[in-house]
């Protein structure tokens, strides 16, 4: 044995985690730590930070100082979070609506037509989510794909003004993380027992209730991941809103980019962040309570 | 309203029509091109009140018989009557049969007591019915300590108890079984053949049984139907069926079995005589129909024959111990007895635990030709 190895199994055995250790601290804690930081620093108007500790940009969030310097409530930026609340949990719900069935029906495949129908379900990762969402704009948009044969065929007489509506970015944060919805729902429900389904519907249940008795109960946990991992980058997403909102009815994701990108003010979009991921962490933290009491129900079989 | 009283006070239904009725039932799988034949045309009576066990070697269809009356699977031709009912076409959820399946199919995101209440919710019992009939039930099958556990839980035993229970609590017309007790282990296996059969009785309802394991079909049922490849061989009595198999199939697939293949030489009028290998003549009762001539088996048990010293030779035919399985309470010996014949033949150990013969031993074999039947070869 080498003798630069460490002596103790204790050491060893922390040298072996050493790689990922190193690889958590510089891409994920290193960036949070400046994250934190800069939220507590002051602008810099040409860009990046000043370094006079302020607490002015959570001040923000909140109020603004009106013409005699008073400070007065501001719910802009509030109403722009709980619209991005709003928005990413309609986006949520239609990911579910139409995910869960998609995963359902995978899972009734015959094993080898499976694998090929989950590949499937990732191919549009293999692009660019910005030209995807451009995709949208062309059907939805003003003499777009919905548009002109319903105007041609005299359905409509005006455009539908689908795009740069809460609507549009709905349906573009829906195509955009649908994928994220149904491969843990599918990855829940392939390890479903078939045969209790065939049991339950022995014991008089009916197709809805064989469904809503037993199926959805036991995918839950794939379900609220699914719901976890759409629910979240909805949030922080901007392109969506960008392209298919005009930029205007602005989400959380976007005011975010806003500020490092065109407003320059890097402590605010730092504060912004941090209330991005402290509403995260709590989403999360309450998927995980609510997953180690279902393990404590469910005992370990 | 459950009624798990004896069943004369619970039935007044006329004895008979029977509870279910298969009409030449064919069941295939996968496509018309080349299907896979899993019922070829079976039509049988399973009576109201009667312990029925569908027995064969697996494939032979009795699973998909089983399936077909719970509806989990549609047949491709002919009719299922549930008393005075078809149910061939209607969803399992529409036909009053229960199932308890071979895993159990227990819910594990629900109690026992939920479990075994769920039948009874979606028929829509009323809460304080559906409560006092759990109680019944999980009394009946001593699990109501146990109501609150989830089923893992629970043993493999508790939970084939439960999965007996959640059947049986919306009473089913028919209970249907499906080789409940092969994931349990022998001691269990035993104590809950019992208990099964004692359950029918009490209960009252009809139990249509799946096995390929014929002691248990042997120990519990009134009848029994013995299939293979897809249709029905034989139904009867186990009495019926460990007797007087009607095939050499049925003969040789319940109990140990001696064959031995020969040709008819004479019949008289309660005994037939035939040809054994070379020279030998056997002796065998006259189940009628035979001429003379024809290529037969005799099968003759190996209970039925008694191995005695040599020396003990008045109407015994002579023969060497070539093998022997000792196998506790008996030991099966393989004798042969010249002229290309083996039989083989049980004895019980001495009261000082010796075997009375050993490899190589001369012995006097001694059967009735009452014990001896022929069967078609």
């Amino acid at each position: 044995m080498s003798n630069w190895l460490p002596k103790s199994a204790a050491g060893r055995r922390w040298l072996g985690l050493a790689p990922s250790y190193v690889v958590i601290g510089i891409f994920m804690l290193v960036p949070m730590v400046i994250m934190g930081v800069f939220s507590f620093l002051e602008p810099n108007p040409y860009g990046g930070v000043k370094p006079v500790v302020s607490l002015d940009a959570y001040v923000k969030l909140f109020f603004e100082y009106d013409l005699e310097d008073n400070l007065v409530f501001n719910p802009g930026y509030i109403n722009i979070i709980f619209r991005s609340f709003q928005l990413s949990i309609g986006a949520t719900l239609l990911c579910l609506i139409f995910g869960f069935p998609v995963a359902y029906y995978i899972t009734l495949q015959p094993e080898n037509r499976r694998n090929f129908y989950i590949y499937l379900i990732t191919i549009p990762f293999w692009t660019n989510l910005l030209i995807r969402t451009f995709a949208w704009i062309i059907i939805l948009g003003r003499g777009g794909v919905i548009e002109t044969p319903l105007l041609a065929a005299g359905i409509i007489e005006d455009s539908l003004r689908m795009m740069y509506t809460d609507g549009a970015i709905a349906i573009g944060l829906t195509y955009s993380y649908l994928p994220l919805m149904v491969l843990p729902i599918y990855a829940s429900l392939e390890k479903l027992d078939f045969r209790l389904l065939e049991a339950a519907s022995d014991l008089y249940a009916s197709r809805l209730e064989v469904m809503t008795k037993v199926v959805i109960p036991l995918c839950k946990p794939g379900i609220i991941a699914g719901c976890i991992l759409v629910f979240i980058p909805c949030l922080g997403a901007f392109i969506a809103p960008n392209l298919l909102g005009g930029g205007k009815k602005l989400m959380l994701g976007s005011l975010v980019q806003f500020q490092f990108a065109s407003a320059r003010n890097w402590p605010f979009g730092a504060a912004l962040s941090m209330l991005l991921l402290s509403a995260v962490v709590i989403a999360l933290v309450f998927y995980a309570r609510a997953a180690r009491k279902r393990a404590v129900l469910e005992g370990s079989a | 309203m459950a009624c798990f009283k004896p069943a004369t006070t619970c039935f007044n239904m006329n004895e008979l029509i029977p509870a279910i009725t298969a009409n030449n039932v064919v069941k295939h799988y996968g496509g018309n091109t080349s299907p896979v034949i899993a019922l070829k045309n079976i039509s049988l009576e399973i009576r109201d009140n009667e312990f029925f066990t569908l027995l064969g070697p697996s494939g032979c269809g009795k699973t998909t018989l089983l399936r077909l009356i719970a509806g989990f699977e549609q047949v491709t031709d002919g009719e299922i009557m549930l008393f005075d009912d078809e149910i061939a076409n209607l969803e399992p959820n529409r036909r009053p049969v229960n199932t308890v399946f071979q895993h159990y199919a227990l819910f594990p995101h629900m109690t026992v007591g939920q479990n075994v209440a769920f039948g009874l919710e979606r028929l829509r019992k009323t809460r304080s019915e559906i409560e006092s009939t759990v109680d019944e039930v999980l009394t009946l099958v001593k699990m109501k300590h146990l109501a609150d556990r989830r089923p893992n839980q629970l043993s493999g035993g508790q939970q084939q108890r439960v999965a007996l229970a959640r059947a049986l609590a919306p009473s089913p017309k028919v209970l249907l079984l499906d080789e409940p007790l092969s994931a349990l282990d022998l001691k269990l296996r035993q104590a809950m053949r019992e208990e099964l059969k004692q359950l029918q009785k009490e209960t009252g309802i009809t139990f249509v049984f799946v096995t390929h394991d014929q002691e248990e079909a042997l120990a519990m049922s009134d009848r029994i139907a013995v299939m293979s490849e897809g249709e029905v061989q034989q139904i009867g009595a186990p009495t019926d069926i460990y007797e007087h198999p009607v095939n050499r199939f049925v003969a040789d697939f319940i109990g140990d079995t001696n064959f031995l293949d020969g040709e008819i030489v004479s019949i008289a009028d309660d005994l037939v005589t035939c040809r054994i290998g070379s020279e030998s003549l056997f002796e065998a009762e006259n189940s009628g129909g035979h001429t003379i001539g024809d290529q037969v088996s005799l099968f003759l048990r190996p209970e039925k024959i008694t191995l005695s010293p040599s020396n003990e030779t008045s109407g015994t035919r002579p023969g060497k111990v070539t093998n022997l399985v000792y196998l506790g309470n008996q030991a099966a010996y393989t004798v042969n007895m010249g002229d290309g014949i083996e039989m083989t033949a049980q004895a019980r150990p001495r009261e000082d635990g010796n075997l009375p013969f050993a490899i190589d031993d001369p012995v006097a074999v001694g059967f009735s030709a009452r014990a001896l039947r022929v069967l078609a070869q």
